[in-house]
């Protein structure tokens, strides 16, 4: 089996990385993947809460590289899907307590038993993202509709560029219809715009994520919510399939995003 | 031409040639005027100052020394009298560098030729150019054309609502409001007219 490698990050914090991380994660293992998620954010770690596996980390990636423990011992098996695992982040070390070398080698070894393996980065682009990126295959940049979070995707796209990280997409998460349509917050198309690159996904704003997010449960698992939906849309995306984007939208303002992305 | 003096580019930095035939005074006001319009264009690069066939006195040359080095963070100024070249003062004109590809926020390129992009500059790149930038794309960054003092240059691009244009010594940002959403191209031109930036469609 060779696993792909999938980076998450953003450059500006705080946009919903750890939140599209687990959700993607999980929606993967519920479409029957074998999927390791890896908590990229050293000293900062909070994917297992997110996830709901706080309680039973014993080692760490910082134990994995330093090689006080193998691997499978520091891999936690979701509680949910046996099929989902996570690489918890240390919590009393810092970002230089891995290297891009050894970020390399772990994801490398990963690969071989894992369809997916999907990388939570910290926010920021120093030694963390660095090590974030190292082993990914494709990176997925996740923004919000301001213009700083924009600003900052389109920073994180030029650095990912000069690492040989091609062609990532986007996810625009946390969008509120009636502001964009009250042209109180970026529109779609005009952020597709700028970053001229393929759009992934919608993320609809929702305050049950918050729920969600303070339960240890995330969203997907969850039948109704939009938000929920539109992150299994995502997965979906991932694997391959051709999904329109969600009634979220406007049809017209599909339409252009279809233009700009290319696909009509 | 009757300059006061030209440049030149090599691999070693700039050679900055001194017109023998012009008087000292007008040589000296010329050489201010293009210190302070030059901002840091200079930043960590060699000066050469080709004298040749000048002649000049001690307290002269001082006060030569004195205005070059105004040149915010120029790194070393030198003396030089290898026979010049002085009849090339529009030579890096025609030198042009190409950047295939979008610019991104965070990104930053600096020649002291043209520059032509294949691409757009995004909000938070910045192109810096000797002469000319053209860019085939968006231009929503920061563009400073004839940084070194050439008024003559110019921008262009297919669409014109940058950050802030500069042309040598001029700045100019775009309306804070009503930037248009409009998805036709139209190439526009930035110039300075009259000591200000104005912009024109280009027609071709
Ligand atoms: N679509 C959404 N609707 C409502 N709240 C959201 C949404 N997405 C994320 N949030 C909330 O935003 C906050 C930040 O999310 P998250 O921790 O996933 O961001 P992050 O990018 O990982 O942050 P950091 O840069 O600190 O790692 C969380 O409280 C989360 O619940
Ligand atoms: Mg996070």
């Amino acid at each position: 089996m060779a696993g792909k490698v999938i980076v998450i990050t953003s450059g500006k914090g705080g946009v919903g990385k750890t939140t599209v991380t687990a959700n993607l994660g999980t929606a993967l293992a519920m479409d029957d993947n074998r999927v390791c998620l890896i908590d990229a954010d050293i000293g900062l770690r909070n994917l297992d809460v997110v996830i709901g596996l706080e309680n039973r980390i014993v080692y760490d990636i910082v134990d994995v590289v330093e090689k006080n423990c193998r691997l499978e011992q520091a891999l936690i098996r979701d509680k949910r899907h046996n099929n989902l695992f996570l690489l918890p982040a240390a919590q009393t070390r810092d970002k230089t307590a891995v290297t891009p070398y050894q970020m390399k080698e772990l994801t490398n070894t990963l690969r071989e038993d894992m369809d997916y393996i999907i990388i939570d980065c910290p926010a920021g682009i120093e030694q963390g993202f660095k090590n974030a990126i190292a082993g990914a295959d494709q990176a997925i940049i996740v923004t919000t509709p301001e213009v700083s979070a924009v600003r900052d995707a389109d920073r994180i796209i030029g650095l990912l560029e000069a690492e040989g990280l091609k062609d990532p997409d986007v996810i625009i998460n946390r969008i509120r219809m009636d502001m964009v349509e009250k042209g109180n917050m970026m529109d779609i198309d005009d952020m597709i715009e700028i970053l001229a690159i393929n759009l992934l996904g919608v993320v609809p704003e929702d305050e049950y994520i918050v729920v969600s997010t303070n339960k240890g449960e995330p969203i997907v698992l969850q039948d109704k919510t939009k938000a929920g939906q539109a992150l299994k849309n995502i997965a979906r995306r991932i694997q391959g399939e051709e999904l329109p984007l969600m009634s979220l939208e406007r049809d017209t303002l599909v339409k252009k995003i279809k233009r700009i992305v290319g696909l009509a | 031409m009757n300059s006061a003096f030209t440049f030149k580019v090599n691999t070693r930095g700039v050679l900055l040639n001194l017109n023998p035939e012009v008087k000292f005074e007008i040589l000296k006001e010329e050489l201010k005027n293009h210190v302070n319009g030059a901002s840091t264009f200079f930043a960590g690069v060699d000066l050469y100052l080709n004298i040749d066939g000048c002649c000049f006195q001690a307290d002269q040359v001082r006060e030569i020394m004195d205005i070059i080095s105004g040149y915010q963070d120029v790194n070393n100024i030198y003396f030089t009298s290898k026979g010049s070249s002085s009849k090339n003062e529009n030579r890096y004109k025609r030198d042009t560098v190409l950047i295939k590809g979008t610019l991104r926020s965070g990104q930053k390129i600096k020649y002291p030729t043209n520059i032509v992009i294949l691409g757009d500059v995004n909000p938070g790149a910045e192109v810096i150019a000797g002469g000319d930038v053209i860019i085939l794309g968006k231009l929503r960054g920061v563009v400073h054309a004839g940084a070194r003092g050439m008024v003559e240059a110019q921008v262009i691009a297919f669409k014109l609502q940058p950050t802030q244009v500069r042309i040598a010594g001029y700045i100019s940002r775009s309306p804070e409001e009503g930037i248009s959403s409009e998805k036709l191209f139209k190439p526009e031109r930035a110039y300075v007219k009259d000591s200000a930036i104005v912009v024109e469609e280009l027609s071709i």
